[in-house]
């Protein structure tokens, strides 16, 4: 028999179950706030359905089994036979997460089930029993039955219409455990002559024993897409005991440890784990992008083709042509670029979706009142950026709520709503994304700072820093005002981590408070991580590129406007404040380069709050920057970000903003 | 409908067995698409003779409905005393009509070691 390889659709797979749980999870939160829709049941519904198929047919046993049971008990609530109350949204939550963390482990080749799954697939049994589909209460959830088990199948008439053949679910009972077929029978409703049999009707009925120590969970899936095509008794084995005596433990076992039995065993789960881990990212893109992307194409054919026209017998009087062509060779490539970069730019809604659910597991653990609002979930930005944000924003989210918002009681005392307000929102500015997230909670405990930034040495005693400063100390390593250190937060590792994920990002990320108002934590990212708009700088024989959303202003000073400091740093006065001036000339050692402060143009560029001026010759012009990575060119260099190529097609190497601004603050601090 | 009486004319031209039973040889492929024509073939079978051999060695791929065709030609063969003799059987043949616990009804002879 041809057989397809199907695991070449398991990432697939993998991805749209998870997106089918996202769903899940978001109908169930609007349930669970009140809201009667019943489409939202059949979205539900509709979910689970699709990950069982799936599952069940690409071999899954333990997901399809787990996803089996959900869906009889949504099959009740869908025909109203039970209604919505917040324990059954409570269990299928739950059944959400685990069946993430069964996806989770599957994709990474383990077995999927756990004692979790099992005992979380126990609690759906019970609350679903008096189904009689295929869940008997007599079988123990999942746990490997280890005598076998006695089905009884009997096909309805259109069972072979669905593609269905008996012959195929037998072969991978075969699989599972010894198959024994005690009886086979032709049913009443079979034409009594040959001539008036439809072929394509089935009139079969099966009495079969499975025998063997064969998981519940497994045989439930082999029949799982047969429901309405067949009737089904699964029952286990009692009469063979002699399996059960001769291995007691067996028996005592299942509640911690269930025996899979189809599957192999996980011979050494670290090594399974680094196998399947290599895996590569794919993106779904929108059809709409790719029609998009093919249009500039043609348009660049067009335009290619019209310019070499020109080209070919070229006079003079076709000069306005000529420039008309490569105006719109330029508009081309410029529209494509865009283009191929919106592939890659998802919506940000897919991260924000992950907040309703976590806001409503603080507000119980915690005893807290929270509205979530979420503005600007459609603002789009780079795949991977996505992907690394998410960390850092739930962070900051628990962190508001643990922290930031108080408890119903002290809101109300403050004058205050009982119900706090927790606003997550992004938007476009400039190159970047912004998120601010940001709740009208007590705002930072400057007190509670201060003391505890005394208490490690970061403050003198005498000192008092400005608001901001206060602000900036909570991003220090190990920093954690928490009282008692709740699970949720306050573990010290907080929001230097998150600083840090976002500075890897190329970002930024700063806090404003005002005490009893709340507080607003904004993290400001770049668009993509590929490709960079940049101010190109001339130093000596030199090309510089210095990330235009980093600059603060460029300017001339005359030699009397530079001091120099003890350590041989050199200062100068910007707007109010001293700044680190640095060389760049001499930072990267480049020959014939202007020295005189007078000849040359500093650059004020900013990393975080803190600026740097830098000396370059001239400025060249702004250009877009695609990044290559130096380090895998050549190797890590301090300073710089990476490298691209000028349109002479000489390389310019790319300020690393913060690196650059380090360097200078070390400077000036010597 | 035409292939019903393709086969019908093919069966007419066809000689009978010497031992008198209608003989009917099935195809390398039994599913379903063939399925039309075995089934008018083995309908035609049953009213030329009392008897019907079948010839199962050149099966190479067989579905439950095709062995469903056999069960039932099986049963009405059966109840006007008519017999169903086998004139060879191939193991993938065999596997199937094991495998769904069919071999007893079809008397199939006991294949060799599978």
């Amino acid at each position: 028999m041809a057989t397809v390889d199907l695991t070449q659709f398991h990432k697939t797979f993998f991805e749209e179950s998870l997106e089918g749980l996202d769903a899940m999870e978001a109908a169930l939160l609007a349930l669970d706030s009140g809201s009667t829709d019943h489409e939202l049941v059949h979205t539900i519904f509709r979910a689970a359905h699709s990950i069982k198929g799936g599952a069940a047919t690409f071999g899954f046993a333990d997901v399809a089994a787990f996803t089996h049971v959900a869906e009889s008990l949504l099959e009740e609530v869908r025909s109203e036979r039970r209604g919505v109350d917040a324990e059954l949204i409570d269990l299928l939550l739950r059944s959400v997460d685990c069946l993430r963390a069964m996806l989770a482990r599957s994709s990474s080749g383990q077995p999927a089930a756990d004692a979790d799954s099992e005992a979380l697939r126990g609690e759906l049994l019970r609350l679903a029993s008096g189904e009689a589909v295929a869940a008997p209460a007599a079988a123990a959830p999942g746990v490997a039955s280890a005598t076998g088990w006695a089905i009884r199948f009997v096909a309805l008439p259109h069972l072979l219409q669905t593609g269905n053949d008996p012959l195929r679910l037998f072969r991978e009972l075969e699989q599972l455990g010894r198959l024994e077929v005690r009886r086979a029978f032709v049913l009443d409703s079979a034409p009594a002559r040959l001539a008036e049999l439809d072929p394509s009707q089935c009139h079969l009925g099966w009495e079969l024993r499975l025998h063997g120590a064969v998981a519940r969970g497994d045989v439930d899936a082999v029949f799982d897409w047969l429901d309405g095509d067949c009737e089904l008794v699964i029952e286990s084995l009692p009469g063979e005991t002699s399996a059960t005596a001769a291995d007691p433990v067996a028996m005592a076992a299942p509640a911690t440890a269930p025996v899979p039995a189809a599957a192999p065993p996980p011979a050494c789960e670290t090594a399974t784990v680094s196998a399947a881990s290599g895996e590569g990212s794919s993106i779904r893109v929108d059809i709409d992008k790719v029609d998009a992307l093919i249009n500039m194409m043609g348009e660049l054919v067009i335009t290619q083709s019209m310019l070499s026209d020109i080209g070919e017998n070229f006079r003079p009087s076709q000069l306005e042509r000529l420039r008309e062509g490569l105006l719109q060779l330029e508009r081309t490539t410029r529209e494509l670029q865009e283009s191929v970069m919106r592939i890659r730019m998802l919506p940000i809604g897919s991260v924000f979706n992950r907040f309703p659910r976590l806001v409503r597991d603080l507000e119980r653990k915690l005893g807290k009142q929270v509205r979530l609002e979420l503005h600007g979930e459609h603002t789009e930005l780079d795949k991977t950026v996505l992907e690394k944000i998410g960390d850092p924003l739930v962070h900051l989210v628990r962190n508001a709520i643990d922290h930031g918002l108080e408890l119903p009681a002290q809101r109300k005392a403050a004058g205050k709503p009982e119900t706090g307000t927790l606003r997550l929102n992004a938007y476009h500015e400039g190159g970047n994304i912004v998120v601010q997230i940001s709740d009208d909670g007590a705002g930072l405990n400057r007190a509670a700072i201060m003391a505890k930034a005394q208490q490690r040495g970061l403050l003198g005693a005498g000192e008092e820093p400005s608001d901001a400063e206060v602000a900036e100390l909570i991003f220090q390593p190990g920093f954690s005002t928490a009282a008692q250190a709740t699970d949720l937060s306050g573990r010290g590792v907080g929001m230097d981590v998150v600083r840090r994920n976002v500075r890897d990002l190329g970002g930024s990320v700063g806090v404003k408070s005002e005490v009893g108002k709340g507080s607003v934590f904004t993290i400001a990212l770049p668009l993509t991580l590929a490709i960079i708009d940049g101010l190109v700088t001339a130093v000596g024989e030199e090309r510089y590129i210095v990330p235009l959303t980093s600059i603060v202003e460029s300017l001339r000073l005359g030699a009397e406007a530079v001091r120099r400091i003890a350590g041989g740093g050199e200062v100068f006065h910007f707007r109010g404040e001293y700044l680190p001036l640095m060389r760049l000339h001499r930072a990267f050692g480049c020959a014939d380069a202007v020295t005189e402060i007078e000849r040359g143009i500093v650059v004020v560029i900013e990393d975080a709050g803190r600026r740097v001026g830098l000396l370059v010759d001239d400025l060249l012009g702004q250009q877009q920057a695609v990044i290559k990575s130096l380090e895998k060119h050549y190797r890590r260099v301090q300073g710089v970000s990476g490298a691209t190529i000028l349109s002479d097609g000489s390389v310019a190497l790319i300020v690393d903003v913060g690196g650059v601004v380090r360097l200078g603050l070390r400077a000036k601090a010597a | 409908m035409a292939g019903k009486r393709a086969a019908k004319q093919y069966q007419d031209e066809r000689p009978a067995a010497p031992d008198g039973a209608a003989a009917v040889v099935l195809p390398a492929d039994c599913r379903l698409a063939a399925q039309a024509a075995l089934q008018a073939e083995l309908v035609a079978a049953l009213e030329r003779g009392a008897d019907v051999a079948l010839d199962a060695s050149a099966v190479e791929r067989v579905d439950t409905a095709a062995l469903q065709l056999l069960v039932l030609l099986r049963r009405e063969l059966g109840s006007r005393d008519g017999a169903l003799a086998w004139r060879g059987a191939s193991a993938a043949f065999n596997e199937a009509a094991g495998l769904l616990g069919l071999a007893r009804i079809l008397e199939l002879p006991a294949a060799g070691p599978a």
